[in-house]
């Protein structure tokens, strides 16, 4: 006979009652991880797609929200705001700058709004600053009609090296010159052209969505910035690729917040369903806890009985919501993906790993632990000739 | 105390404040009981038996008054005291049986021994054969007659071998045939020197006791 033996039988009294609690513990665990999950993995794919994997240390962009302008370097969007190309040669005279990637970026959705495709025109620059843009299969544009394809989109399309595509939206045919390697990230669905056939598509010559810099020396970034600021006209930013990440998790915030405060609700309805369980579990066996007393049992070992009966409770709601939870983060990154009006970063937005299993697990089964504490001093405190000539 | 002497309450008082009302539960109470006495607490509803075996079974302290049992002095005790001192000295049965309706007869049984922290197995199989549960050593007491359970509770009872078994109403809830088994059992236990102290209204009960103690508005009349 052990103190767990009794506990665990006392689940079987009301088996009902005990699973149903237990799920509404499973709930909070699940919502914990989806959330954390999706934290973590938007985090981190936003930082990797435009800080790691970007080799762009600066951007000079137009003045106007930073939120815009993250979402125009990182998405293309149809901004009136724009960088004139000029302003490329004054920065062509600064020493510490090893590349300039000038681009044009924009996307066009289909007229039923099925399918997006983003476009970048780009300089050979583009080579320097992204060390992960390398080539599959053939090379460089021959002409201004060519196009290098992403290797996601090489794949939907079904294209190889010298096939031609046609733009419906353009009325315009292209020839794909090269195909990228595949690298995880927006790249692998763009399609690349040539600056200036990119900036004539849109009715754009001269005229650019930002320009890309990477710098020989990174460590002196705050002074490289600001000597960029005294070169480019007032009306100008200059901005870091951490800052632009940090400028589209700052906007993600606002959806971190809800998030969070569904963890919260959850956690609130499952405490509550707990103390509820424990405390009912409590009166309806006053009388036993009260025979117990009677033959010795002390008030730590009551409170072990009912604690270990909670424990029960919330390790295996707790163990079965983390399961859940982290199962479905996929799932549920998917979703978000489809509604999140913030930059969407490639790559999974979801990322469940052992650390946020461990902290979902044992951060839920803490709490339902700690909500049999009042019901467990309940029990102890139960006064054995009371109850038994009282009831 | 002379050496036969195992319980001895000393003008014992026990006072309840129920709201304005002060309730004399037992008033001015000197009993001694001596080792492997079989006694009968008898009166009425309301008399204050039940406030008596609280107090012999150090469930509850006396406003006034001294108690001694088995050399231990009790009225004063602290709770973990007085927990202690239950459970290696005292065996409590009741009318209700207050068996956990899911652990089987023989986990039942062994349950007091749990706070004692001794492995008690073999014990309890030994006590269920006794009281006549062999058979039913695995059922649940939901599968057990009237008889039956209080059987097993009188098993659980004499666990940690206590030298001292109180039993409220002990047949009670059950019918002649059962009530007849269980006096059976509390007059073998008897023979083996256990003190019982019962509190009874049954009348078959009282005569096999080999002494009546009558209570009657909180006090003892001879």
């Amino acid at each position: 006979m052990t103190f767990t033996r009794v506990a665990f039988s006392n689940l079987r009294r009301n088996p009902v009652r005990s699973v149903l609690t237990g799920l509404s513990l499973a709930v909070s665990a699940a919502t914990l991880s989806v959330v954390l999950s999706l934290d973590k993995g938007y985090s981190s794919a936003v930082t990797n797609e435009l800080v790691n994997k970007t080799g762009v240390h600066l951007y000079v962009t137009k003045e106007g929200c930073p939120i815009e302008a993250a979402s125009v370097i990182a998405q293309g969007g149809l901004s009136p705001l724009y960088v004139e190309e000029s302003i490329v040669e004054r920065l062509k005279e600064l020493p510490e700058i090893e590349a300039i990637l000038p681009f044009k970026l924009f996307s066009i959705t289909t007229d039923d709004g099925s399918r997006t495709d983003i476009f970048m025109g780009v300089t050979e620059a583009i080579r320097t600053v992204k060390p992960d843009w390398q080539f599959q299969q053939g090379g460089w544009f021959e002409h201004d009609s060519s196009v290098i394809l992403g290797a996601e989109m090489a794949r939907i399309e079904n294209l190889g090296v010298g096939d031609r595509m046609y733009s419906e939206h353009f009325r315009r045919e292209f020839v794909v010159s090269g195909i990228l390697k595949r690298n995880y990230s927006q790249d692998d669905g763009t399609f690349f052209l040539p600056l200036a056939t990119a900036q004539r598509l849109v009715g754009r010559e001269g005229k650019l969505s930002a320009i890309a810099l990477k710098l020989k020396d990174i460590s002196p970034l705050d002074a490289s910035r600001n000597h960029l600021r005294s070169i480019v006209p007032a009306d100008y930013f200059v901005i870091g690729s951490r800052e632009l990440s940090e400028g589209i998790l700052r906007f993600f915030g606002s959806t971190r917040v809800i998030m969070m405060v569904m963890v919260v609700i959850a956690f609130i309805i499952s405490v509550f369903g707990i103390i509820n369980t424990m405390l009912m579990a409590v009166l309806e066996r006053r009388k036993e806890i009260a025979y117990l007393k009677c033959v010795g049992a002390g008030r730590r070992d009551l409170l072990m009985l009912i604690l270990l009966e909670t424990m029960a409770i919330a390790v295996m709601g707790s163990a079965l919501g983390t399961a859940a939870g982290i199962a479905l983060s996929p799932a549920f990154g998917g979703l978000m993906r489809k509604f999140l009006i913030a930059f969407v970063p490639s790559g999974a937005i979801a990322r469940p790993d052992a650390g946020i299993a461990i902290i979902a697990f044992l951060g839920c089964a803490a709490i339902g632990i700690a909500c049999a504490l009042y019901p467990a001093l309940r029990a102890a405190r139960i006064v054995p000739m009371e109850v038994l000539r009282n009831e | 105390m002379n050496n036969s002497t195992f319980i001895q309450l000393e003008h014992v008082t026990k006072l309840y404040h129920r709201g304005p009302e002060t309730v004399h539960a037992l008033e001015d109470i000197t009993l001694t009981i001596g080792a492997g006495e079989y006694v009968a607490v008898v009166g009425h509803s309301g008399s204050g038996k039940t406030t008596l075996m609280n107090i012999l079974g150090c469930l509850d302290h006396p406003t006034r008054g001294r108690i001694v049992i088995n050399g231990h002095e009790l009225q004063h005790a602290a709770e973990k005291e007085l927990n202690r001192f239950r459970r290696q000295t005292i065996g409590f049965i009741f009318q209700q049986f207050f068996l956990i309706p899911t652990l089987n007869v023989i986990e039942n049984v062994e349950l007091p021994s749990l706070f004692t922290g001794i492995n008690k197995k073999d014990r309890a199989r030994q006590l269920v054969e006794m009281v006549g549960l062999g058979k039913r050593m695995r059922h649940l007491p939901g599968q057990l007659s009237g008889g039956e359970m209080q059987r097993a509770a009188i098993a659980r009872s004499l666990i940690n071998s206590p030298s001292i078994l109180l039993a409220d109403e002990p047949t009670g809830n059950l019918d002649s045939r059962n009530a007849e088994a269980i006096m059976g059992v509390f007059e073998k236990l008897n023979g083996e020197g256990m003190t019982i102290i019962v509190v009874t209204h049954n009348p078959d009960l009282v005569k096999r006791c080999s002494r009546t103690v009558h209570i009657d508005d909180g006090r003892i009349r001879t």
